[in-house]
C-alpha cells in the first residue's frame, strides 16, 4: 500500500512517518514530500484548524489537555501539532509538551506530535503547513497547532489555522497597551487562562481588558467576530463556551464565505512565502558566493568606503549576475 | 592573636608554597555545595562562628554538639534496616532472622502500588506489585507482616507518604487486632508528602490536600498516639536525586516549617507535637561535609522552632535517622560499596545520628540478599563494639576545620530557606517547581563531574576492576506475587461485609467534603476490610489525583565538557547524522509503572540533548502501551526506557509487543537504563533490547552507542 492511501486509512505509524519525510531537510525527502503533499490535497478532509498561541507559562498544553480531554469525550478525533522552542545553544531540544497532555496523550482517538521549532522564525517549524494537510487527510475533526507566542510567530501562525486563538493569563491585560495592532488583528479568540482560585477576579478584569481592547477592531471588521473567553484548564471549566464559539464562527464564515475566501487568501500567503524562501535562499547562496561581504566590511572599517556605498556596489554586482 | 601564631602561621605558608611549588596558598572549591575547603584551619576561623555556640555543650541550645548529653556514652544509636520484599510473609520472615541477630527497630519498605494507593489488582500496576517493597492491600496483610511481632514493644517506622491514611491505619488496626492499644504504638511514619513532589513522585492528591492529610495525621497522633512520631522529614531522597548537601538541608528544614505551620493552623500548640517530629537524611561520601551537615541540621532547627514560640526544650530538639547513601553505590566492583558504606556509617555516627540503616553493597543492583544484608548490619555491629566511637560525644567538636563547615553550611542553608520563605513557604515553592528545578541542575552537574573525570569513582571511571566480580543477587517472579495478592484481594472481598465497607468508604469521602479530621474515617473503613485502594479512590473522588508538570533543565551538563573530545565527537556525530538523515536523532525518555525516581531520565534527556539529540520527555506513570502510542506518533529513532524498581522484567516486554502491534515494521530501538541485574541481561536481548545501561554507566559513551546504534539500523 502506498503512504498516502495509508494515511488516508488512518494509520498512526504511517501519519508519523509522513509527518517526518515533510519536515525533513534532506533534498530526496523534499521531492518525496510534494508529491505526498499533492496526492493528500486532492483527497481533503473535513478537519477544522484551530491555533493555539500564547506567551511561555500561560498554560497553553495544560489548557489544550484540558479542552483536548473534553473535546475526545464527545467522540471527536484530535490531532495537534506542538511546536516546541528548541534550545539554541546545542541545536538539540527537550519536547517535554507530553507530560502535560497526560490523558489526551493515551485516547485512541488523538495523535499527538511534537516537533522542535529549531528557532526558525515565528516558532513554526518547516513542515507544519504539510503535517496538517497530512492530519486532514488522515481523517481528524480538529488539528490543534500550539505555537509559542513571539512577537512575529502569530502572523505566520494564523495563516495555518480557520481559527487563530491567544492564550493569555490573568494580569496580561496590562501589556495590551504594548501589543498594539499585532495580535489583536490576528486572533479570533482571546482565551483568558487560570479562572480559578485565588486569580478569578484577575482573570475577569484581564477578560474586560481584552473587550475594551478588540472593541475597537469589531467597528472596522464587520466580517470577522473577536471573542474574549474564561476558562480554567486546571477545573476544566468554560470548554463549552470555548468549542461553541469555535463552531460559530466556523458556521457563520462558512455561511458568508469568508471561510472558503480564508483559506484561499492563506493560500496566496504560503505561495508567497515559499517563492521567498527559496529566493531567499538563492541569494544568500549567491552573497555568500561572492564573498563581498567580508570583503567590504573590512573597508568600511578602514575607512576606505562608506556603507550606504558598498551596499550599493554590492547590490548592483548581485543584480548583474 | 599572639604574634607567635602569627609567625607560625607566616612559615607554615611558606612552607606549604614550597611544598606544593604554588606561589600562593589556595582553597579547593570542588565541592557541590560551593564551598571552599582550605588546605589548614587555625583558631583564627573559629572567630567567624555566628551559628554556632563555641561554649554549648551536647544536650544543651543549640544543640549543635548532639540532641542528649549522654549520647552513645549511655545508649548507642538505633541500628535500623529498611526492608520489605514482595510479600507480607516474606518480608515477617526477614524481620525477626533480624531481630534475632541484634537489629533492635523495625523498618517497612512497601511496593510502588501501595505507595500510590492502587491495589495488587489494578491494570495500571501490573508490572509493579511487589517491586521495591512489600505489597499491603488490606489489613489482612499488615497483619501477617508484624505475626509474631508484638507491636506494643517494637518501634516500627513506614516508609509511606502517598497512601499515608490506608496504611498507617492498617497498623493501628493490626495492633488492636494483636489486642494492642494505639497509644501503646511506637514507631514512625513518613508522612512527609512535600519531599514526594520535588524527587521521589509517589504522591497521590495534589500539594494542598496532600498537606491537609499530614496535618491530620500530625494532629491525631499527637491526641491518641504519644509514642508515635507523626512525620519523618526526610532530606534523604534530596540527595538521592542529587541535590548537594546545602540544598537537602535547606529543603529539609524549609519543609519542616511548612509541616510545623500545618499543624499549628489546625489550632495545636507547637509544643504539643513539635517533639514527635523526626528527620531523615542521606549521608553520602563526601566525610567531613557530611558530619557538618548533621551538627548544622540541629543548630538550624533550635533556630527555627524558636522562632515559631516553642517552649519545651523537647521541641527544639531534632532527632534524625539517617541512611547511607544509595546513589553512592555503584554496580561495577561492587564490593567498594562496603567501603563506601562503611565510612558514610562512621560520618552519620561522628555527626550524631540517632538511628541508621547502612546499604547493602547489592543494592546497586537488586533487593538485597541475607548475606549482604548480614554485612551491612555488620557494619554498625563492629563500630558500636569495634572502635570505640561510642565513648566520647561529639568527639570533633572544637575542630578548626569541622566548627567553621558547620557554619558555613548553617549560614548558606539559612540563605535558601529565606528565599523559600520568601516565596510564601513550601508548599508554594513546590507548585512552582523550583526546588525540583535546582536539585535536577545539581544532580546534572554531578553526573557532569563524574562523566568527565573531574571527580573520581573508584571502580567506575578510574582504577577499574578488569575482572568485574559477579554477584547473586535475589530474585523476584513479579507475576507469581501479583496473583498471590489477587488471590488474597478476592477472598477478602467475598468474605467482608460489603455494606460495612460501603458506608465506611462515603462517610470517608464525606469527611474530605466537609474537612473534617480523615484519619478515625479511614481506620473504620480499613477495620471493615476495604482495600488500600478503595480508601484512596474515595478521597479520590474529593481531591482528584495528582499530575505533575515537568521543567527542565539545558545546558548544565555540556558546560562541563566545553572542550572535551569525546563530547564534542558525539556532537560532531550528531551533526553528521542531521545531515544525511534529513533531521536529528530522536530518542524518547521514558519511565514506566509506578516508580517516579526520575533522576536518571532526567540527566539523560538534558545531556542528550546538550549533545544535539531531540529529546521527547514522556510523563510519569505511562504505561507501556501508552509509550509505544507515543513513540510511534513522534516517529522517533529510539526509546530509552529508565528503570530503578525492578519492573523491567514484566513492562519493557509489553512494550516491544505494543510498538509491533502499533507498526510491525518498526525499526525503533529500545534500550534500558538504570538497576538492572546482569542475571536479567540476557532476557532482555531475548526480548530484543539493543543496549543496557546500568548505575554508573558514562553518558557521553552511552550516548555515543545510541547513535551508533541508530545509524546502523538506518542502513
Amino acid at each position: 500500500m502506498e503512504l498516502a492511501e495509508k494515511i488516508i486509512n488512518g494509520e498512526r505509524a504511517a501519519i508519523a512517518k509522513a509527518i517526518t519525510l515533510v519536515e525533513s531537510s534532506k533534498q530526496d525527502d523534499r521531492i518525496e514530500s510534494r508529491k505526498l503533499i499533492s496526492q493528500l490535497i486532492d483527497n481533503p478532509g473535513k478537519s477544522i484548524r484551530v491555533g493555539f498561541s500564547g506567551p511561555p507559562g500561560v498554560g497553553k498544553s495544560t489548557f489544550i489537555e484540558s479542552f483536548g480531554s473534553y473535546l475526545v469525550g464527545k467522540e471527536f478525533k484530535l490531532g495537534i501539532l506542538a511546536i516546541d522552542p528548541s534550545s539554541q545553544i546545542t541545536g538539540g531540544s527537550i519536547l517535554g509538551d507530553k507530560t502535560r497532555m497526560i490523558e489526551i496523550s493515551k485516547n485512541p482517538n488523538t495523535f499527538i506530535r511534537s516537533t522542535p521549532s529549531r528557532g526558525s522564525l515565528g516558532g513554526i517549524s518547516n513542515g507544519t503547513r504539510e503535517a496538517s494537510i497530512i492530519l486532514d487527510a488522515a481523517g481528524f475533526d480538529y488539528i490543534f497547532i500550539e505555537t509559542v507566542g513571539v512577537g512575529q510567530s502569530e502572523v505566520v501562525a494564523s495563516n495555518l489555522v480557520d481559527i487563530f486563538s491567544l492564550i493569555v493569563g490573568p494580569g496580561s491585560g496590562d501589556e495590551l497597551q504594548g501589543i498594539k495592532k499585532g495580535i489583536t488583528e490576528y486572533a479570533d479568540i482571546f482565551i483568558v487562562n487560570k479562572n480559578d482560585g485565588n486569580l478569578k477576579i484577575e482573570a475577569s478584569k484581564t477578560a474586560a481588558d481584552y473587550k475594551s481592547a478588540i472593541s475597537y477592531y469589531k467597528k472596522n471588521e464587520d466580517s470577522s467576530s473577536k471573542e474574549v473567553l474564561l476558562v480554567s484548564a486546571i477545573e476544566q471549566t468554560g470548554m463549552d463556551e470555548v468549542i461553541n464559539t469555535i463552531q460559530g464562527i466556523v458556521l457563520q464564515n462558512k455561511k458568508n464565505n469568508s471561510f472558503e475566501s480564508k483559506r484561499s487568501e492563506q493560500l496566496k500567503f504560503w505561495l508567497s512565502e515559499e517563492v521567498k524562501n527559496i529566493m531567499q535562499l538563492n541569494i544568500q547562496r549567491k552573497i555568500d558566493k561572492a564573498g563581498s561581504i567580508g570583503h567590504f566590511s573590512d573597508r568600511i572599517i578602514n575607512g576606505d568606503i562608506s556603507m550606504y556605498d558598498a551596499i550599493e556596489t554590492i547590490t548592483n554586482k548581485l543584480q548583474n549576475e | 592573636m599572639t604574634d607567635k601564631f602569627r609567625e607560625n602561621f607566616g612559615n607554615w605558608q611558606k612552607s606549604f608554597e614550597k611544598e606544593t611549588k604554588q606561589s600562593s596558598v589556595k582553597a579547593n572549591s570542588d565541592t557541590d555545595e560551593g564551598i571552599e575547603i582550605k588546605p589548614v584551619y587555625t583558631k583564627d576561623d573559629l572567630k567567624k562562628l555566628s551559628f554556632v555556640e563555641e561554649n554549648s555543650l551536647p544536650g544543651q541550645w543549640p544543640y549543635t554538639r548532639g540532641p542528649k548529653a549522654s549520647m552513645y556514652t549511655n545508649r548507642p544509636w538505633t541500628i535500623r534496616q529498611y526492608a520489605g520484599f514482595s510479600t507480607a510473609e516474606e518480608s515477617n520472615e526477614f524481620y525477626k532472622k533480624n531481630l534475632e541477630s541484634g537489629q533492635k527497630g523495625l523498618s517497612v519498605a512497601f511496593d510502588l502500588p501501595t505507595h500510590r494507593g492502587y491495589d495488587s489488582d489494578d491494570d495500571l500496576v501490573m508490572g509493579d506489585v511487589g517491586k521495591a517493597g512489600v505489597a499491603i492491600d488490606t489489613v489482612e496483610d499488615m497483619k501477617i507482616l508484624f505475626n509474631e511481632i508484638p507491636l506494643d514493644k517494637m518501634s516500627v517506622s513506614m516508609t509511606m507518604n502517598g497512601a499515608v491514611l490506608p496504611v498507617l491505619s492498617a497498623f493501628v488496626v493490626a495492633g488492636e487486632e494483636q489486642n494492642v492499644k494505639k497509644n501503646l504504638l511506637s514507631g514512625t511514619i513518613q508522612n512527609d508528602i512535600l519531599k514526594e513532589f520535588m524527587v521521589r513522585n509517589t504522591y497521590i492528591y495534589p500539594p494542598e490536600p496532600s498537606m491537609k492529610i499530614v496535618a491530620d495525621i500530625i494532629e491525631f497522633t499527637s491526641k491518641e498516639m504519644p509514642k508515635f512520631n507523626s512525620i519523618s522529614i526526610s532530606g534523604y531522597h534530596m540527595q538521592e536525586a542529587g541535590a548537594d548537601n546545602v540544598l537537602e538541608l535547606a529543603y529539609t528544614l524549609a519543609d519542616g516549617m511548612e509541616y510545623v505551620r500545618a499543624a499549628m493552623s489546625k489550632g495545636l500548640n507547637v509544643d504539643n507535637f513539635a517533639p514527635r517530629l523526626s528527620f531523615f537524611f542521606a549521608i553520602g561520601t563526601d566525610f567531613f561535609m557530611e558530619i557538618a551537615k548533621l551538627r548544622a541540621a540541629r543548630t538550624l532547627w533550635s533556630k527555627i522552632m524558636k522562632d515559631f514560640g516553642a517552649k519545651n526544650e523537647k521541641s527544639l530538639i531534632l532527632r534524625t535517622h539517617c541512611q547511607t547513601s544509595g546513589v553512592s553505590l555503584t554496580e561495577k566492583d561492587p564490593y567498594n560499596n562496603i567501603i563506601r558504606t562503611s565510612y558514610e556509617a562512621m560520618s552519620a555516627i561522628l555527626g550524631g545520628t540517632q538511628s541508621l540503616h547502612t546499604n547493602s553493597f547489592d543494592e546497586a543492583i537488586a533487593l538485597p540478599t541475607d548475606e549482604s544484608a548480614r554485612i551491612a548490619r555488620n557494619t554498625q555491629l563492629i563500630l558500636q563494639n569495634e572502635t570505640g566511637v561510642t565513648k566520647t560525644v561529639d568527639p570533633l567538636a572544637g575542630s578548626y576545620f569541622v566548627e567553621s563547615l558547620t557554619e558555613e553550611l548553617s549560614q548558606k542553608a539559612w540563605e535558601i530557606i529565606q528565599e523559600i520563605e520568601e516565596l510564601g513557604g513550601m508548599t508554594k515553592a513546590v507548585k512552582a517547581g523550583i526546588p525540583k528545578l535546582k536539585i535536577e541542575e545539581s544532580a546534572t552537574k554531578k553526573q557532569a563531574k563524574v562523566d568527565s573525570g573531574n571527580r573520581v569513582v573508584v571502580g567506575v571511571n578510574k582504577f577499574k576492576n578488569p575482572k568485574e566480580p559477579s554477584v547473586d543477587v535475589r530474585v523476584i517472579d513479579n507475576n507469581k506475587v501479583r496473583d498471590d495478592q489477587i488471590k488474597k484481594i478476592e477472598e477478602i472481598k467475598g468474605t467482608r461485609n460489603q455494606k460495612a465497607v460501603e458506608k465506611s468508604l462515603s462517610d470517608l469521602t464525606n469527611a474530605a467534603k466537609e474537612n473534617s479530621n480523615l484519619l478515625a474515617y479511614s481506620i473504620e473503613a480499613i477495620k471493615n476490610r476495604a482495600t488500600i485502594g478503595e480508601v484512596s479512590k474515595a478521597l479520590e473522588e474529593v481531591y482528584g489525583r495528582h499530575f505533575a508538570t515537568s521543567l527542565s533543565v539545558s545546558g548544565v551538563y555540556g558546560k562541563h565538557f566545553e572542550n572535551d573530545e569525546d563530547f564534542m565527537n558525539v556532537k560532531d556525530k550528531v551533526e553528521g547524522f542531521e545531515k544525511s538523515n534529513g533531521r536529528r536523532p530522536r530518542v524518547l525518555i521514558v519511565k514506566m509503572g509506578q516508580d517516579g525516581h526520575d533522576r536518571g531520565a532526567k540527566i539523560v534527556a538534558t545531556s542528550f540533548a546538550d549533545m544535539g539529540f531531540d529529546v521527547d520527555m514522556g510523563p510519569l506513570f505511562q504505561s507501556p502501551k501508552d509509550v509505544a502510542k507515543d513513540a510511534i506518533e513522534n516517529d522517533v529513532h529510539a526509546i530509552g526506557v529508565s528503570t530503578l524498581a525492578a519492573g523491567h522484567k514484566t513492562l519493557v516486554p509489553e512494550l516491544m509487543k505494543s510498538l509491533k502491534e502499533l507498526d510491525p515494521n518498526s525499526k525503533m530501538i529500545v534500550f534500558v537504563g538504570g538497576v538492572i541485574p546482569e542475571q536479567d541481561y540476557d532476557f532482555l536481548y531475548k526480548n530484543n533490547i539493543s543496549a543496557i545501561f546500568g548505575p554508573g554507566s558514562n553518558i557521553i559513551e552511552s550516548a555515543e552507542k545510541v547513535i551508533d546504534l541508530i545509524s546502523t539500523n538506518l542502513e
